[in-house]
């Protein structure tokens, strides 16, 4: 079985914070964080930076409850699109994207989600969940963007938090329930304070509410999860298949020929 | 959840056991398509053999000192049904067997069919009184013995 994976702790300045909700995850059982930069484009003076330094954030990171091994922190990025000049960060040549391990884009209009389940280079769509959804999905996009791998996210955390959220965030997914049949969802956090995490097996839970089957809501929380990371790391690569890594120089050695190139002395 | 299945075998290990072996063996030497005589079992299926699942959960408030007893914390339970379900939610039958105030930690139980909607209104509870909090399911399971002992909290020496 694929390990639990919560892949959306929003980042804040405040270290101590992050540290403690990481920590508390850790403790709930999820071996796999990543570490959200939320990006709006659309307020002024907003660029995407670079992405935390992990190793900064914890010297030694906490183990994962019932593991041996300590909890895998990745970084993540999510722009929030409502205009179409937005979009352009997001293609594949964008230098500033390759900096962080998964992509996520948040569309706020029908035609941005269309393109973004088409054509943008994203790893994850993340659905609105704090107002009501202003378009219906379409079964088109939706199909293409499953068979490019790309997965769909719903966030709990504002459901916790209020209870008119709570209708939104279960409105929205039962509609992305109808088009999709529950294929490529992952449910994360979207925590802020440590209080509004929950264990995996809630989660899973939580996905029969949505309107899962059993499979798949455990799914949700385990398979999918690995599997979007995974897109991450073929991003980076051509096809999945051809890597580049950096080498270091080796001092060239002038005293041997290649082989091709030594004269034959030895009869056949 | 689960289903338990049991098998009953009946005759067959009596027949087996009583020497007919060389007979099958025989008859399979000169008749390779004869069938051997097949067992008879009998399968009972029990669907969820508990009626009740039991849950072991704690609550955990952000600040410090919160003092509940165990009737308010059955009542913020019912609250937070029928936040989500509504007055049909908060009919729903499920007993505080054991609440503990030091801990804030509780045995719950409720109905196996039941057991969605109450799991799913203990995750979503966000406030009591306007102090945020949270509840930690520790352990859910139809069988009573099983919260006298979780592995999670092993400690192997």
């Amino acid at each position: 079985m694929a390990l639990f994976g919560d892949l959306n702790i929003v980042n804040t300045t405040d270290k101590r914070k992050l540290k403690n909700v990481i920590e508390t995850a850790a403790h709930l059982g999820y071996s796999t964080v990543a570490i959200n930069h939320v990006v709006n484009l659309q307020e002024k003076k907003q660029e995407i930076g670079k992405p935390t330094c992990v190793a900064e954030l914890f010297t030694s990171p906490p183990t994962v409850q019932g593991k041996s091994k300590p909890i895998k922190i990745i970084t993540r990025l999510t722009v929030v699109v409502s205009e179409a000049s937005h979009c352009n960060e997001l293609r594949t040549t964008s230098p500033r994207t390759r900096l962080y391990d998964l992509v996520a884009v948040h569309p706020k209009t029908e035609k941005l989600f269309h393109t973004a389940c088409m054509t943008l280079d994203v790893d994850i769509i993340e659905i609105i969940m704090t107002e009501k959804q202003q378009f219906h999905f379409k079964r088109p996009p939706v199909n293409v963007a499953i068979d490019r791998g790309i997965v769909f996210e719903l966030v709990y955390s504002p459901a916790i938090k209020d209870s008119t959220m709570r209708r939104y965030t279960i409105s929205n997914s039962l509609s992305l329930m109808n088009i999709g049949k529950g294929k490529n969802i992952i449910i994360s956090s979207g925590a802020e304070k440590p209080l509004e995490l929950r264990g995996p097996y809630d989660i899973a839970n939580l996905g029969l509410l949505f309107g899962l089957s059993e499979g798949d809501a455990k799914a949700a929380i385990s398979t999918n999860c690995r599997k979007a990371l995974l897109h991450g790391e073929t991003r980076k690569t051509a096809q999945g298949v051809v890597h580049t890594m950096k080498k270091t120089e080796v001092p060239e050695d002038k005293e041997e020929a290649p082989a091709s190139k030594r004269a034959r002395t030895d009869d056949p | 959840m689960t289903d338990y299945i049991f098998y009953i075998f009946l005759d067959m290990a009596v027949e087996y056991f009583a020497g007919t072996i060389p007979d099958c063996i025989h008859s399979m030497r000169r008749h390779d398509t004869k069938k051997p005589e097949t067992a008879s079992y009998e399968r009972l299926v029990f669907r969820n053999a508990s009626d009740y699942h039991y849950m072991k959960i704690s609550l955990i408030f952000e600040g410090g000192n919160i003092r509940l007893n165990a009737a308010h914390f059955k009542q913020l339970i019912i609250s937070s049904l029928r936040e989500l379900y509504g007055e049909i939610g908060a009919a729903l039958p499920f007993d505080v067997l054991k609440f503990e105030e030091n801990t804030l930690s509780a045995v719950l139980r409720v109905y196996s069919s039941a057991l969605v909607r109450l799991w799913s209104a203990l995750t979503l509870l966000g406030c009591y009184q306007g102090q945020p909090c949270g509840i930690r399911v520790v352990q859910v399971t139809p069988f009573l013995l099983a919260l006298s002992g979780n592995s999670r909290e092993l400690k192997l020496d």
